[in-house]
């Protein structure tokens, strides 16, 4: 139960080597085509299906009795699937929009979904059929045959997305346009949501509907901050999605049977909170870095400005002024001190032996320069 | 083609016309949106589509593309329907219309104007790349090949998407308000790249805002109101009374207007 033994233990452990693989397939597949809903705008979708599917999920079991998890998949990705096209039919044939329409399937699909596990678990021969772990997820279950499954579906949707590759990029970024060079928007609508209701399903047992769209989503979301490229962006995503996946998926695994869907977020979130702020660009660390540093050029060109307006009263003549008189022409501005430092290093002003301060010809003119260049700006 | 006078290019394709649209009608809802109109742009021509907000034009151009399904009416591009010869249109739509946010840089956009050429499947390689380039080169963006998109002014940006129309290399453009919200370079650079497409043969067809550049922009006029109002030369159908017709007599350009010469008097 040592969570330091656990990369060594990858690699002799079969058990946790499956699952680690399992992990990594589905937060691959679902990282690349949830770059995609996330460029579409239909990161809610991934939570609409992942909902829709609990049903599935125990309509499957009902019907045929079966645990096998190709057997449940298809049931969730049945459902998955049926939940989508009623949001589009309802966007398409009512006054109700796409966020009304997703949040309404979303919890009929799950309250119908929650009501069908209570009942199972109620049959007296089902008592033992802990379709619950498909809730939050529980990666520990993952057998064998489960992750053969997961690695050949998730193995096809990303092919698939290879070979597409190109006519999802144009319809990502311009449908329209692309439906006027001969590839059709809806049937290529109609694929990509397909490879991402596979990509959601395979990612059920693991994760768990509740939170499976995190899945989607964030890993899209924080690979966006680091490029501009969609290469690249797919790549990272999906880079994130098997890193938090696989992480999660162990962690879960040895310490004392946590659910592996909250484990897998928490990771998640760690990798979306340093993007958010580290990231080159986009991210908010160097925003602020940015802002301060222009903030502070300003407020450099400001005092400059104020040294020459004192130079030019006093014409002719040498004269320096004590800092007060800056403080007080520098009127909501603070950080004069700061500011003459920058200029005297710059050699844009001058201290006189008794402490004030006073423009040097150098400063005079790059005074005359910004201000010349302000008024062009006006 | 370059040089030959109109009239006769159009009865060297056989007299068909560059688009023959017939009886159009196209409703969103119980709301007609076009209705009932006919239409024939001859080859070669710059025409102007014009009218008050909510006229049509824009879904005019989508109807003849096949981009909204129209109640009635049919679309025909040099006689063949226009599914048949989809090679021969080239769209640059409204700029505000994809998000300029979108990962990708200037180069892939303009090569995305190759795809159609491409088919199924097919990645543009070294043949689309020169081609785009050579595009980006026509519009003045060269040096902004490698940029991502969002990193473009508003012109720069409608320059992208005209250098995609180009690579297509079609024979009919469609172009939805490549003038709006443009900086003055971007304007000028747009109307000289229109005049040069005439001057090699191309037809092209722009939804326009602007009445007092029409007569010095285009040769060609459609006034649009959901009905045709008017469609033929800009001598001879851009008048007092087809503008109108068109607008319901809230025009101000319609005390100052003069044919064929800019009028700098007509900004009131």
């Amino acid at each position: 139960m040592d969570l330091l033994d656990l990369p060594v233990r990858i690699f002799s452990d079969y058990t946790l080597r499956s699952v680690a693989l399992g992990a990594a397939v589905l937060g691959v597949a679902n990282g690349a085509l949830g770059s995609f809903a996330v460029l579409r705008r239909q990161s809610l979708l991934g939570d609409a299906i992942s909902h829709a599917a609990l049903p599935g999920i125990a309509l499957a079991f009902l019907l045929t009795g079966s645990k096998a998890s190709l057997v449940l998949l298809l049931g969730a990705a049945a459902a998955g699937w049926i939940g989508t096209l009623l949001v589009l039919g309802i966007v398409r044939n009512s006054r109700i929009k796409q966020d009304s329409a997703l949040g309404l399937i979303l919890s009929v699909f799950f309250g119908f979904g929650l009501v069908l596990l209570t009942y199972i678990q109620r049959i007296p021969t089902a008592s033992q059929a802990g379709l619950d772990k498909f809730l939050f997820g529980q990666a520990a279950t993952l057998l064998k045959r489960d992750v053969q499954t997961i690695a050949v579906l998730g193995g096809v949707a990303l092919v698939l997305l290879m070979v597409f590759w190109k006519e999802f990029k144009l319809l990502s970024f311009d449908p329209e346009f692309g439906a006027t060079l001969g590839f059709p928007a809806r049937s290529l609508d109609i694929l990509l949501t397909t490879l991402l209701v596979v990509a959601i399903v395979i990612g059920l047992q693991t994760v768990g509907v509740v939170l499976m769209s995190a899945m989607v989503v964030a890993p899209a979301a924080a690979a966006r901050q680091w490029t501009d490229r969609l290469g690249v962006m797919v790549l990272l995503s999906a880079l994130f999605g098997a890193l938090a996946g696989v992480a999660g998926a162990l962690v879960s695994g040895a310490a004392a049977r946590l659910p592996t869907g909250p484990t897998i977020v928490l990771c998640l979130t760690g990798i979306v909170a340093v993007s958010l702020f580290l990231a080159p660009n986009r991210g908010l660390v160097w925003g602020w870095v940015r802002e301060r540093g222009s903030r502070r050029e300003l407020r450099v060109d400001a005092v400059l400005a104020d040294l020459r307006i004192l130079a030019m009263q006093h014409e002719g003549e040498e004269r320096a002024h004590p800092i007060e008189v800056l403080r007080t022409m520098a009127v909501g501005h603070g950080g004069v001190d700061n500011s003459l430092r920058v200029l005297e290093e710059r050699g844009l002003a001058r201290q006189t032996e008794s402490g004030d301060w006073t423009i040097t010809a150098r400063g005079m003119e790059e005074a005359r320069r910004q201000s010349g260049t302000r008024e062009e700006a006006e | 083609m370059a040089g030959i006078p109109r009239g006769e290019a159009m009865e060297e394709a056989g007299g068909a016309q560059a688009i023959r649209v017939e009886d159009l009608t196209v409703a969103y809802g119980e709301k007609p949106v076009l209705w009932d109109v006919d239409l024939e742009v001859p080859q070669g021509v710059l025409m102007a589509v014009v009218g008050p907000n909510g006229a049509g034009k824009t879904t005019l151009i989508k109807a003849i593309m096949g981009l909204v399904e129209p109640v009635a009416g049919s679309v025909e591009v040099f006689g063949k329907p226009y599914r048949e010869q989809r090679r021969l249109v080239g769209y640059v739509p409204q700029r505000n219309s994809v998000d300029w946010d979108f990962p990708t840089t200037v180069l892939d956009v303009v090569m995305m104007g190759r795809y159609g050429a491409l088919g199924w499947l097919r990645r543009p390689g070294r043949t689309e790349r020169h081609l785009a380039l050579e595009a980006l080169e026509q519009v003045g963006l060269t040096e902004f090949a490698g940029r991502q998109i969002s990193q473009l002014s508003g012109g720069q940006q409608q320059r992208v998407f005209l250098a995609r129309a180009l690579v297509q290399d079609a024979r009919i453009y469609l172009m939805d308000e490549p003038f709006q919200g443009v900086d003055a370079t971007t304007e000028r650079a747009i109307v000289s790249l229109l005049k040069g497409m005439r001057a090699a043969g191309k037809t092209v067809v722009v939804v326009h805002h602007d009445l007092q550049t029409v007569p010095e922009y285009f040769d060609w006029v459609t006034l649009l109101n959901v009905r045709r109002i008017a469609s033929g030369p800009v001598d001879t159908e851009f008048t007092d009374r087809n503008l109108r017709l068109a607008y319901g007599g809230r025009v101000s350009y319609l005390t100052h207007h003069t044919h064929g010469e800019t009028d700098p008097g007509a900004g009131g």
